[in-house]
């Protein structure tokens, strides 16, 4: 029998990197967003250019803070409470409906809670998670791979998803959830070969969707986002309407060059990029850091997913693999999606980079989601995973 | 040992599934970087390939405002350095209602809204139903003005309430961030500190740049100054660099007129009027009154007066003038315009009339320059004159038999002056009309001097009887100035300077810009002519009609003038008293005219020269000039008892009353 180790024993590993690179994205989000806001936040709030600044730096001290003592809480613990996660996470997206509920930039997205002000889609991505972590985690390779086994999945991450979309009219989050959920069974499931036919019905569903609203077969029936398409596919043909902000991001982008035009001096802040500190970020970092700036946050990005993957490589233990699995699912969509937009790779759809772009729910969830990733990569067993490399051959042989 | 097994057989399945899961996750992560490689090209491709173009747009679509800056407009001072117009600043309060609800929805707990508001009705005294009604009707607005015009002063009380305070004096400090939404907007308004004082000649200015009548509207440009501007501009090919020009303050103008000299000009006009008001009809005591006071050797205004008055602070107020029913009859008739223009122009410029017998030392100084008399002629009159077939009667129907010119000068005979004129012709007659400038504007540095040339005969239209009423100033038309500008080259050598109100213009830091020297336009008739015509004016005021005008220890000349005005036989006539002081060297002319006096028999200069003496008595001893002469006990008991009575009466504030008595007498003996 192993001996059991001690909860803050020496030996046991923390992962320094994942830390550092962490807080370097947060202090690096905190300066692009005081260099974003302090001109419109000066202009909104009585010449309080600090107003966002002080505002996130609240927020991140709370997430870092959060994170380092979820860090040590030990992730087994969350499996039993999974389905509770669960349901209090559909019940805060209701709570929106109630008076605690508040609109912010025309929807009505936000709650009070404990006198903050909490975005419910950035709890249900953490709750949908966990209980997809632990659904999958007691289930069989053969199960997760029948239709009773998608389905089971794909369901309660469906029901909340449809709840995101309908109650609080928040398409972004939905896609991202339902994108999480398909992400770990996909990932967690070998030879899932119904899923992925799903997932080619989906792709090319979208397609069709696509042609059609470009070729005008559904134009006018889809309302805004189809005007989002036909924005993304010709911007500048938009450029007063749905077409407007992501042109802005491209002058940004384009406007910045390989070197950029220097921290703060960024001329599409001054109100004519909507949501510059918060969705467009990212553009702004081209403008004012130039294309070394935009790949070198990229290239953060990569280094942080490589971490998060490293934390689920090494964990033997398949409920922590799925949560590792869900967060990075997460935490990629996230960044793609918004770069993709940024870009106009995609079509238009609110998405915040995350640890960078303005939002307190966001930072603080997305921290203690690195809190979990953190703790997982503690219980990993390095040195077992290293010494029993035949065994994986054995698995595999075992599948085949 | 089975469980055993079987939990370990468990524990081994689950980490087999993981194993998996870490594969797939390993996959998936280069997947999820092969994305990343993607989206870096594109970005790559997007720099790359619109780097300059999407730069030129962006600046494109900067809207720099190119914001300007108010210069301040110019002061005007009087020779004394008194102002007679400046600016002041003054700041409109501005509420951004959008904003202040917005941050009421945010986290104002109703105390934002109540506070602002509070704030505004405190200091500014303002109506807090007002302020409320505009909020629940526009709730957009961001430009609501709260108040006009406040000072310096009721803005700065504000200011602590809006103005953080520094670290630790906190305190002390009555800021409140609750107030929000509220600024203020510069911008300079116009003030005249001696309210009516030389309305006409002054004119006013409403708001910035825009001026009406007067120095403000000829000088407009020099007191005006340049505003400035801050605006954007691209250095290179892409960057901006953002520019102020300051605002370069307007210049400020130095008046020749003197304040003090005004000021007793504007009295006795005014006493006058009071005297005179609702007399032989209801109204003023004269339609219009003017008065000019020149320098006789450089043309510079000392004063220059007419009545009634406006004050420049509130022009558009009619209320001294009219009850509120007779401006809403003004208003229904669509003539209330007319009454402002009426009111606001400058009666001595603007105004023209025919100047009557004022014109009879200019017609005499014809023949002697032109050779047509030398003098020593004799004319008889016989109460009128037939010329072509008019009878053209004296004032003294009776005749006053033979005369020399000089009596005719001293008595006002017309006969004698159409023989003069007859003598001088037609051609000559015309040329010297020009010559003294009537018919031609004098270039008064003025704002609205009238054009005269298509009031004056010419050529076509000179026939022997119009040759002869011209002779004594009937049936042609002038202005005051034109007569007084003419009037003092005839007395002094016969010199003629450009009238001029302006002396100096200074920079607003102070230093002069130019300075303005009178102006010599021409010799209009020698200087033996301007001595004898001095002499016979000097008989006007000794022997002649003008004897009312004579002030105290002074000898002056001068000449009276009355003319019918058109329609003629309807009893109404400009009366009016031309004179030069002292006697034998000329240092300023008096010009007073009274357009229609409300009195019953309006044909008699004395209503002028009553004016003209007292004006003469107060500006003579301040512009100290020394008397001419010895005073006898009559006028040291009239000067005395007018001191005594301007002593008394600035006390009970009616000296116009007790002067109005004693003028009346004069008037019945």
């Amino acid at each position: 029998m192993q001996k059991k180790k001690s909860f803050f024993s020496n030996k046991r590993y923390f992962d320094f990197s994942l830390l550092f690179i962490v807080l370097f994205l947060i202090g690096f989000g905190l300066v692009m967003i005081y260099s974003t806001s302090s001109y419109n936040a000066a202009l909104d709030y009585d010449g309080d250019g600090l107003y966002f600044l002080r505002k996130q730096l609240i927020s991140a001290a709370v997430g870092v803070v959060g994170m380092l003592v979820i860090c040590f809480i030990p992730y087994g613990i969350y499996k039993n409470f999974a389905l509770i996660i669960y349901v209090l996470s559909a019940f805060s997206i209701l709570l929106v409906l109630t008076p605690l509920g508040h609109t912010g930039n025309g929807a009505r997205r936000w709650v009070y809670l404990f006198g903050m002000s909490i975005q419910p889609a950035e709890i249900v991505k953490v709750g949908v998670i966990i209980f997809l972590a632990a659904l999958l985690s007691k289930m069989s390779n053969k199960e997760r791979a029948s239709w009773k086994g998608i389905f089971i999945t794909l369901i309660p991450a469906g029901i909340i998803s449809g709840m995101l979309y309908i109650i609080t009219n928040n398409l972004s989050s939905a896609l991202i959830v339902a994108g999480i959920a398909v992400c770990m069974l996909a990932i967690s499931t070998p030879k899932c070969y119904k899923l992925y036919i799903l997932m080619a019905l989906g792709a090319i569903g979208a397609i069709l969707l696509v042609v059609g609203i470009a070729k005008g077969f559904l134009g006018s029936g889809m309302g805004f986002r189809g005007e989002r398409v036909l924005a993304w596919l010709n911007p500048e043909g938009y450029a007063d309407g749905k077409g407007f902000q992501v042109l802005q991001s491209l002058y940004g982008i384009g406007s910045g060059g390989i070197w950029g035009k220097g921290l703060g001096k960024s001329m599409q802040k001054l109100g004519f990029l909507p949501e510059a500190q918060n969705d467009m970020i990212f553009s702004i970092i081209c403008e004012e850091l130039g294309l070394f700036g935009g790949l070198s946050i990229i290239l953060m990005f990569i280094l942080l997913l490589w971490r998060i993957r490293d934390a689920g490589v090494y964990c033997t233990d398949m409920f922590g693999n799925l949560l590792v699995t869900g967060i990075f699912s997460h935490v990629a969509i996230q960044v793609i999606i918004n770069i993709a937009v940024a870009t106009n790779s995609i079509p238009n759809t609110g998405m915040p980079l995350p640890f960078i772009s303005y939002g307190g729910s966001s930072i603080i969830f997305i921290l203690a989601e690195m809190g979990i990733v953190m703790n997982v990569a503690r219980n990993a067993d390095f040195k077992d995973r290293r010494e029993e490399k035949p065994a994986e051959a054995e698995d595999g042989n075992e599948e085949a | 040992m089975v469980n055993s097994g079987n939990k370990k057989a468990r524990v081994s399945a689950s980490r087999g599934r993981a194993r998996s899961v870490s594969n797939r996750l390993g996959v998936f992560f280069l997947f999820v970087l092969f994305t990343f490689v993607a989206l870096s090209v594109r970005l790559i491709f997007i720099t790359k390939d619109n780097d300059d173009v999407y730069q030129q747009k962006i600046l494109a679509q900067q809207t720099y405002d190119s914001q300007i800056i108010n210069a301040k407009r110019g002061e005007i001072i009087d020779a004394n350095g008194t102002v007679l117009a400046a600016s002041r600043e003054a700041y409109n309060v501005i509420l951004d209602v959008k904003k202040l609800l917005t941050m009421e929805a945010e986290n104002g707990k109703g105390l934002v809204k109540s506070a602002t508001i509070d704030a505004l009705v405190s200091i500014f005294d303002v109506d807090r139903n007002v302020i409320n009604n505009y909020i629940n009707q526009v709730p957009d607005s961001q430009y609501y003005v709260v108040k006009k015009g406040v000072t310096f002063d009721e803005m700065s009380r504000f200011l602590p309430y809006i103005t953080k305070p520094e670290e630790g004096k906190e305190k002390d400090s009555l800021y409140n961030k609750n107030i929000t939404g509220v600024w203020f907007e510069k911008y300079y308004v116009r003030y005249y500190p001696q309210n009516n004082l030389a309305c006409d000649l002054i004119g006013f200015s409403l708001s910035d740049g825009v001026a009406s009548y007067g120095l403000e509207e000829y000088y407009n440009d020099i007191l005006s100054g340049t505003s400035g501007r801050r605006y954007g501009y691209l250095s290179g090919e892409t960057t901006m660099e953002v520019t102020t020009i300051p605002a370069v303050d307007g210049n400020t103008l130095v008046s020749t007129i003197d304040t003090n000299v005004q000021m007793m000009v504007e009295r006795s006009l005014r006493a006058f009027s009071n005297q005179y008001e609702n007399n032989a009809r209801k109204g003023l005591g004269a339609n219009n009154l003017g008065c000019i006071i020149m320098r006789a050797d450089s043309g510079e205004i000392l004063a220059m007066a007419s009545y009634p008055t406006f004050n420049l602070n509130d022009p558009m107020n009619l209320t001294h003038l009219y009850t509120e029913s007779e401006i809403k009859q003004l208003e229904e008739e669509g003539t209330l315009r007319d009454a402002y223009d009426a009111l606001w122009k400058n009666f001595c410029i603007a105004d023209t009339y025919e100047p009557g017998s004022v014109m009879k030392p200019f017609t005499v100084a014809m023949g002697l320059e032109t050779g047509a008399i030398n003098g020593s002629e004799s004319f008889y009159c016989g109460g009128s004159l037939k010329v072509a077939d008019h009878d053209i009667p004296c004032h003294n129907t009776d005749g006053d038999g033979w005369l020399s010119v000089r009596q005719a000068v001293a008595k006002s005979c017309n006969v004698a002056l159409m023989h003069i004129a007859a003598k001088v012709g037609y051609k000559d007659f015309l040329d010297y009309q020009s010559v003294f400038n009537i018919g031609l504007r004098t270039n008064i540095d003025l704002a609205g001097e009238s054009r005269t040339d298509a009031l004056v005969y010419n050529e076509k239209t000179l026939h022997e009887a119009e040759l002869a009423t011209s002779s004594f100033g009937q049936g042609f038309n002038v202005t005051m100035i034109q007569m007084a500008a003419g009037y003092a080259a005839l007395v002094n050598g016969g010199y003629y300077y450009e009238p001029h109100v302006v002396s100096k213009i200074l920079s607003a830091g102070g230093s002069v810009i130019k300075n303005i020297e009178p102006r010599l336009i021409k010799q209009v008739v020698s200087s033996e002519t301007s001595d004898t015509i001095r002499g016979y004016c000097n008989a006007v005021v000794t022997e002649g009609t003008g004897w009312r005008a004579k002030p105290a220890g002074y000898e002056i000349g001068g000449k009276t003038g009355t003319a019918e005005t058109v329609p003629r036989g309807n009893g109404e006539y400009v009366v009016s008293f031309m004179c030069h002081a002292p006697a034998d060297d000329p240092e300023i002319i008096c010009y007073v005219v009274v357009d229609r006096p409300n009195v019953s028999k309006q044909e008699d200069a004395k209503y002028a020269s009553i004016i003209s003496k007292q004006i003469l008595t107060d500006v003579l001893p301040y512009l100290n000039i020394p008397m001419t002469q010895e005073l006898s006990q009559k006028d040291i008991d009239e000067l005395n008892e007018l001191e005594l009575s301007v002593l008394t009466n600035r006390d009970e504030g009616n000296e116009e009353e007790t002067e109005t008595d004693s003028g009346e007498k004069e008037g019945n003996q």
